[in-house]
């Protein structure tokens, strides 16, 4: 896989049920663009077409309008061989049956293999999961971590992973995001969703923000990071409502300021509570002039603040 | 590495096999009830004889116990159009709904052709699973009709026991195909169930209506019971278009289910 190809390559791409165009539309019209050898991450509430996005890139839907080249073939004509090439995790993994989780996944190395001798078991061990276990008998955490040993076991050049951290523990959702930086280091590619930033955003090199069956951006994660809302609160001592205030008064970014003085009388602490858009260091240089007996800033809630920012867009056009 | 023959195929059959034993424990526990009994109460002069006489003749009829006096038309009454029947028919519903729609339903298809499988392979090698276990419980009872054709003095032929087998598994491929084919088409496995059940109770009733009278008789021509068992395959031999007609409908089924299956959207 040389670096500067392209992995995936959405043009016009709509899906729609029934007859018409104006029938229940799950994607409207998206282009997008993954490169080879990056990571790539699909953001959106739940219904945004992202779950819709990655069934068609397996061919287990057909789109209803537009291009779509997977490594460099069509879904469709691409066919058993194309899907060899990619793992894939659905969305909604349900397993069943009497079957043991080794013996459902060597089924699943048998239709998209070969997998290295070895391969299985260290990933299960990787993500702490049972393979003698009855799968019908795994708590959800422990099916979706099957799910994702399936869709790596093979070493496909693209992953193709929907809601990959979905039901599981922080500490596996850390090693996954080491898998999956571990992949991108191997040349491969990876597709994954969330609706949740958070829970990518570490490992992720582009994010596509998806609402409603449209883009509504595609940006780096530091290009999101730095347009994003924080919340902050502090705490001043020995500093006034009114000195606070001048001090802040000329930060451009800086909105609902709320301050008030907490304790009693004379001694107390002067507390605010505000909201910074983008850059902050502005903010802290400001603060830094006083005594802060307290002081938090959110971690900013990426994904809000741009559908906040694109929704308030989308409703001023209309 | 070579890729691994019939995979689907070995994997629904390795998981399918306590139903297949139950069923098979079916069909052994029906003749071995059945067939037994014929000395007793079989023949012309027997008190079954007897009993037969005084029913009302449609429903004899519509029983298809006319020939219940002759060991072959005993043991074609009593299982292969009766019991047996149901069987064959309940499993191959059962089978050939799970097979496609049931997957569909619990959500397993979409990550199995999400690996390197066609939706041709996939129809064909599932199809040929259910085929297989279908043929397995045609030959159990095959086995044992021989086996006990001479205990029980049936004086059934060899041959013509092969002939009624190939009928009965016909007539449980007809019900299976067709219920891959509505499972392939809508992806609900009640519809499949409806189609595959339906045919076999509905080829049933015209053939029971079919033989109340000789005027009646060409609906038999219509019903998949009738192509397996109008001609008494155990008594008189193959019948040959009849065999041609089921094998030739559940062929034409398959391809419904592979075009089917090959043009639409999986559920989620």
């Amino acid at each position: 896989m040389t670096t500067g190809s392209t992995a995936i390559e959405l043009a016009g791409v709509s899906k729609w049920y029934g007859r018409l165009p104006s029938g229940h539309s799950a994607l409207d019209s998206i282009d997008l663009s993954v490169e080879a050898g990056s990571v790539f991450g699909m953001i959106g509430p739940n219904g945004a077409g992202k779950t819709t996005t990655m069934r068609l890139l397996l061919d287990i839907i057909r789109p209803s309008a537009g291009s779509i080249r997977v490594l460099g073939s069509e879904p469709k004509s691409g066919g058993p061989e194309l899907r060899r090439r990619i793992g894939y995790l659905p969305g909604e993994l349900r397993l069943e049956g009497r079957v043991t989780g080794r013996s459902l996944l060597q089924h699943y190395a048998r239709i998209s293999g070969p997998v290295a001798p070895g391969a299985i078991d260290g990933l299960a061990e990787r993500l702490g999961v049972e393979l003698d276990r009855p799968v019908r008998t795994l708590s959800k955490g422990n099916k979706q971590k099957l799910g994702l040993v399936q869709a790596f076991m093979h070493r496909p050049p693209l992953l193709v992973l929907d809601e990959p951290t979905s039901g599981l523990d922080p500490l596996v959702q850390r090693e996954f995001l080491a898998m999956v930086r571990e992949a991108r280091d191997a040349g491969q590619t990876v597709f994954l969703s969330s609706h949740i930033l958070s829970e990518i955003q570490q490992v992720a090199d582009s994010v596509a923000i998806l609402r409603a069956g449209r883009i509504v951006t595609v940006s780096s994660v530091e290009g999101l990071r730095q347009s994003a809302v924080r919340r902050v609160r502090a705490g001043f001592a020995d500093a006034t409502p009114g000195a606070v205030e001048v001090a802040l008064a000329g930060i451009p970014n800086l909105s609902d300021l709320v301050v008030k003085v907490s304790g009693r009388a004379a001694g107390g602490v002067t507390d605010i509570t505000a909201t910074v858009g983008g850059d902050i260091d502005a903010f802290v240089k400001a603060i830094a002039a006083f005594t802060i007996v307290d002081l938090a800033i959110e971690e900013p809630d990426l994904e809000e603040s741009v559908l906040k920012m694109y929704g308030a867009e989308a409703r001023a056009e209309r | 590495m070579n890729a691994p023959v019939l995979p689907l195929f070995r994997q629904a059959i390795a998981q399918s096999w306590r139903s297949t034993l139950g069923w098979t424990l079916g069909v052994a526990a029906a003749l071995l009830l059945y067939l037994p009994l014929f000395p007793s109460i079989g023949g012309a002069g027997s008190q079954m004889g007897q009993l037969i006489a005084n029913l009302p003749p449609q429903l004899v009829s519509a029983l298809g116990y006319n020939d219940i006096t002759s060991g072959a038309g005993y043991t074609e009454s009593t299982f292969f159009g009766l019991l047996g029947f149901a069987l064959i028919v309940i499993a191959a519903t059962s089978w050939s709904t799970a097979a496609i729609a049931g997957d569909e339903e619990s959500g397993a298809l979409e990550l199995t052709l999400a690996h390197a499988v066609s939706r041709q392979q996939l129809v064909l090698e599932r199809t040929l699973s259910v085929a297989v276990r279908l043929a397995w419980l045609a030959l159990v009872s095959a086995v044992f009709v021989l086996a006990l054709n001479s205990s029980a003095q049936l004086g059934v032929t060899a041959g013509h026991v092969v002939a009624v087998s190939a009928a009965y598994l016909g007539l449980g491929l007809v019900s299976a195909t067709l219920g891959l084919a509505v499972g392939a088409l809508t992806g609900r496995r009640i519809y499949a169930t409806a189609a595959a059940a339906g045919v076999a109770v509905l080829g049933y009733m015209l053939n029971a209506i079919g033989s109340q009278s000789s005027e009646l008789d060409a609906l038999r021509d219509f019903s998949p019971y009738g192509w397996a068992f109008h001609h008494t395959p155990l008594a008189s031999g193959a019948d040959w278009g009849g065999l041609a007609l089921l094998y030739g409908f559940s062929a034409a089924f398959v391809v419904t289910a592979v075009v089917a299956l090959r043009t639409r959207d999986i559920a989620g």
